[in-house]
């Protein structure tokens, strides 16, 4: 198999060299704040800030909310779909598409509008309303990605002998899905959570329009006529987005029962 | 069958009740968050200016203009969903399946889900600071002796837009497609070895088969997500490629054009089509299960 | 910057009374009524939309605002065009939460527009009379906030030798150098753009001369001098865009927030000169309508004019207070040379309508269309 490994390595190798490329064009230009030499100049303005650290953990509290509902709603439903309503697994993957193609700012005058304060559901009108609101147009947004993640992770495994092995056992449905299918998923599931969370910390226009204290609309406010702050908070954004993402791994990664050797 | 009926194991007798209850949720919350916010707008598709029924907007879609955009659209999010897909499988399998160290593959997993919602004004300008004329890599490259931009190489085209494009559709791939690559049992390796398979025969022969459906899922989600994104396309080649995200970005927020019912009609093309490549791969689907049986 | 005495500021102002301009010698009223003022504290809060902070100098508006009066603001989508801010009163016309915008600042075409679809509320300032009257609506739907022209910003470090004019942009010097700061079919600046470029070739009629900016600017493109990218501060900076054609307080603005690093250089162009004016409007949905008349008393205060100047866009005002001496001297200073704002010229309604008409639906065609492989 030594062939193999040098095959892996090598696409390793280039994968790194293109990901990595814009980063450090990026990281290089953010150093040049100060003229002719290189400094963190840039780094200190923007982490100077205080609504920088405040609308950080706005939009991470948000993002972990949002993963949690996502998981409740998609779950279940790729479950049943997979095992019992076959015929609505058209629909359901095309309803999981349209967060995609819909521009964000029509489903977010939509909500205006059917959510607005003089409406039957008034969730503009209060703070934690809006909040939910937010929430639930984030779920919306990670939903083709957090679909896709568990459905493929479910396809993966043997989801009808596993229901029937835990039924023969006696188990009702709560304890199949949480303690026989969802630890079975779990790459699908941190996938999922991982591109929701990445989402959820850049999303801007649903937060901006809402008037929520949120992460984006602060990347935005700084961006926007500067030179070397965007960088420089590009780069900051994305290495606390990875740190991030490694916290929620470590959390996922647990005891791992799978159904056959590795 | 147990004998004590709790209410658990009743709902499982009458399994079909159970799964529409399960889906439920789903329903619910798609039909409040998606279709009701949706087309509460997207009925202005059919409106003009003072709110009166009209195919107009519908019809205005058929110019050769517009149809072009939905043409350009459709290009750039297959050639960078094909090629994200390939090269993201490759990524994929290289990490998971490669024989490399343990700590490839969370680095991996977390540094594409960063990478994959990096899009817009940052990858733009990432790309312009390191593949633009000035860029980082082609001072580097010129220092060596290799002038791309003599060469014909141009950032701002529909090659430059795909590359950058690839940035945030690579990584989508590799974490949609993971799950699918750890569902590929071992002992289907062993198996195929015992048995004298060359290890090109056991991809082309075994692996390949069983991850189809999953990977044209994930090249159907790729596709989507290019023909959706419009951020990085506006902030890199924003007045040239005429994609249609842009041009309905021009309908509803411009500051020249300003159409929302025509923006609107556009919006619900793009739900067509969309639809559209939902429907091709369900065939497929439906064509490779059947092979596969 | 040249030191321009105020005297010679003022006579070439003057002769830009030629646009029919009935500039009231009334001086402006000092404070906004009393009533005015409990009516909007007791509403709490101001809700604006579209308006980046480094824009006009908005950001110190916004916080003097709220220093003198107590009120918080929320500030939505500073990202937002005038197209945004539109559509984004219709959609909250139900709704009266902080989502609601009370005010809007958008191009000028968009006030009549506005008006018609019912979608403001009218409302005079005291100053009223000292605004030009081709620059508000009679009724006082909308009225005219400020001004700039078109200008290049350069990046003097890259740009060895800055064009002073839009011929100068053919120049085979200027390789992969030229970018407008938005889509031509989208955003206002960028219009204006292609427009001054045609009018810089002497042609007066506004859809004939748009056409002839189209021409320039296939022109540019086939030298390989346009760059395609949506220009900003940052581009200019790493170089893919270091000649932007920029609103002229963008243009300072940003060579202000670059602080030297890279040097950048403000070039009004000798021809085709070319004025855009901004209107100010309160919703007719408002939620707070009282803070938003307050906040329009402020805006058109002397305060509040000056601090529009202190962010380079010249105020609505401008004449009346130079005319009662209001302006300080550095002020004045710090704004490009006056002889180049001497030769702008203030498209009308009939023809920025034109000039966009022609260049939104032709620039695919002429400029752009061929997707280069």
């Amino acid at each position: 198999m030594k062939s193999g490994k040098l095959g892996a390595w090598l696409a390793m190798v280039l994968g790194v060299a293109y990901f990595v490329a814009p980063l450090i064009a990026t990281f290089e230009f953010s150093l040049r704040m100060r003229r002719g030499e290189y400094s963190f100049d840039a780094y200190r303005v923007v982490l100077a800030s205080g609504t920088f650290r405040d609308s950080f953990l706005y939009s991470t509290v948000l993002a972990l909310v949002t993963i949690i509902v996502g998981i409740l709603v998609v779950v279940p439903t790729a479950y049943w779909v997979q095992l019992r309503l076959p015929k609505l697994r058209g629909l359901v993957e095309f309803i999981t598409l349209l967060p995609l193609v819909i521009p964000a700012i029509v489903l977010v005058f939509g909500y205006i509008k059917l959510y607005g304060s003089s409406s039957i559901l008034p969730l503009t009108a209060t703070s934690l309303g809006a909040d939910a609101l937010l929430m639930f147009g984030y779920v919306g947004l990670g939903l083709p990605y957090m679909y896709r993640s568990v459905d493929t992770a479910l396809r993966a495994i043997d989801v009808r002998t596993l229901t029937e092995a835990a039924e023969s056992q006696g188990a009702g449905i709560s304890t199949i899905l949480l303690h026989v299918i969802l630890p079975n998923i779990r790459s699908g599931i941190l996938s999922g959570a991982f591109l929701t969370f990445a989402i959820v910390i850049g999303e801007f226009t649903f937060a901006s329009l809402l008037d929520r204290p949120a992460f984006g609309p602060y990347l935005q406010l700084i961006g926007a006529n500067r030179a070397y702050e965007p960088s420089a908070l590009a780069i900051i954004a994305f290495a606390l987005t990875w740190a991030c993402m490694g916290v929620i791994q470590l959390f996922g990664s647990g005891v791992r029962i799978s159904v056959g050797k590795r | 069958m147990t004998t004590v009926a709790t209410p658990a194991t009743r709902a499982l007798r009458f399994p079909n009740l159970a799964a529409w209850l399960g889906v439920a949720p789903f329903f619910i919350f798609a039909v409040m968050f998606l279709i009701l916010p949706t087309t509460s707008l997207l009925v202005g598709a059919f409106q003009n200016h003072e709110g009166g029924f009209t195919l107009s907007n519908l019809a205005r879609l058929w110019q050769p203009s517009i149809r072009n955009s939905y043409l350009i659209s459709i290009e750039v999010s297959v050639a960078s969903a094909f090629l994200g897909a390939v090269i993201g499988l490759a990524l994929a399998i290289a990490a998971l399946r490669g024989g490399l160290p343990g700590w490839v593959r969370p680095t991996l997993m977390t540094f594409s889900g960063v990478a994959s919602n990096f899009a817009g004004v940052p990858l733009a300008f990432a790309f312009m600071a390191t593949l633009g004329r000035l860029g980082f890599v082609t001072v580097l490259l010129r220092s060596v002796g290799l002038d791309i931009y003599a060469a014909g190489f141009n950032l701002f085209t529909f090659t430059g837009l795909t590359l950058t494009y690839l940035y945030f559709q690579i990584p989508l791939m590799v974490l949609v497609i993971a799950p699918a690559i750890d569902g590929l049992k071992a002992e289907w390796s062993e198996a195929a070895e015992i048995l004298g398979a060359g290890r090109l025969q056991y991809w082309r022969m075994i692996v390949m088969p069983i991850l189809w459906p999953s990977v044209l899922g994930a090249s159907l989600l790729l596709f989507a997500n290019a023909f959706g994104a419009i951020a990085t396309a506006y902030a890199l080649t924003g007045s040239f490629l005429n994609i249609v995200p842009i041009l309905l970005y021009a309908q509803i927020r411009g500051d020249v054009l300003h159409d929302p019912n025509l923006g609107y009609a556009l919006a619900l093309g793009m739900l067509l089509i969309t639809g559209l490549s939902n429907v091709a791969y369900l065939w497929l689907r439906a064509r490779s299960d059947r092979w596969l049986k | 910057m040249s030191k321009v005495t105020l005297q010679q500021r003022m006579k070439l102002f003057a002769s830009m009374a030629a646009m029919a301009l009935a500039v009231g010698a009334a001086p402006a009223l000092a404070a906004p009524p009393d009533d005015l003022v409990a009516a909007a504290k007791k509403e709490g809060q101001l809700t604006v939309i579209a308006l980046p902070r480094d824009w006009c100098g908005y950001g110190a508006l916004i916080d003097s605002f709220k220093a003198k009066y107590g009120l918080a603001v929320n500030e939505l989508n500073p990202d937002g065009g005038s197209g945004d801010e539109v559509e984004a009163i219709k959609a909250n016309k139900d709704n009266k939460g902080p989502q609601a915008p009370d005010v809007i600042d958008v191009g000028l075409s968009f006030g009549p527009s506005a008006k018609k679809d019912g979608l403001l509320a009218p409302y005079k300032v005291s100053t009223w009379d000292s605004i030009p009257d081709s620059a508000k609506d009679a009724d006082g739907y909308w009225v005219g906030d400020y001004y700039g022209v078109l200008s290049f910003a350069v990046n003097a470090d890259i740009v060895k030798t800055v064009p002073t004019d839009w011929s100068d942009l053919l120049k085979p010097e200027y390789k992969s150098s030229v970018a407008l700061a938005g889509d031509p079919r989208t955003s206002n600046q960028a219009t204006m753009g292609v427009y001054a470029a045609g009018l810089s070739t002497g042609e007066a009629d506004a859809a004939k001369a748009a056409a002839k900016g189209l021409d320039f600017f296939a022109d540019l493109n086939k030298k390989g001098n346009f760059v395609p990218a949506i220009g900003k501060a940052a581009s200019i900076a790493q170089g893919s865009t270091p000649i932007l054609v920029f609103w002229d307080y963008n243009a300072l603005a940003a060579r202000d927030g670059l602080k030297g690093n890279p040097k950048v250089d403000v070039v009004v162009p000798k021809s085709g000169v070319v004025a855009g004016v901004y209107v100010q409007a309160i919703s007719a949905y408002a939620p707070h309508p009282n803070a938003a008349k307050l906040w329009l008393e402020h805006l058109y205060s002397d305060e509040g004019q000056l601090g529009w100047l202190k962010g380079y866009c010249h105020p609505i005002r401008f004449n009346n207070l130079v005319e009662n001496k209001k302006v300080p001297a550095e002020l004045l200073n710090a704004l490009p040379p006056a002889e180049g704002y001497a030769k702008a010229k203030f498209p009308t309604l009939d023809e920025q309508a034109a000039a966009k008409d022609v260049i939104a639906k032709q620039w695919d065609t002429v400029v752009g269309a061929t997707v280069a492989k």
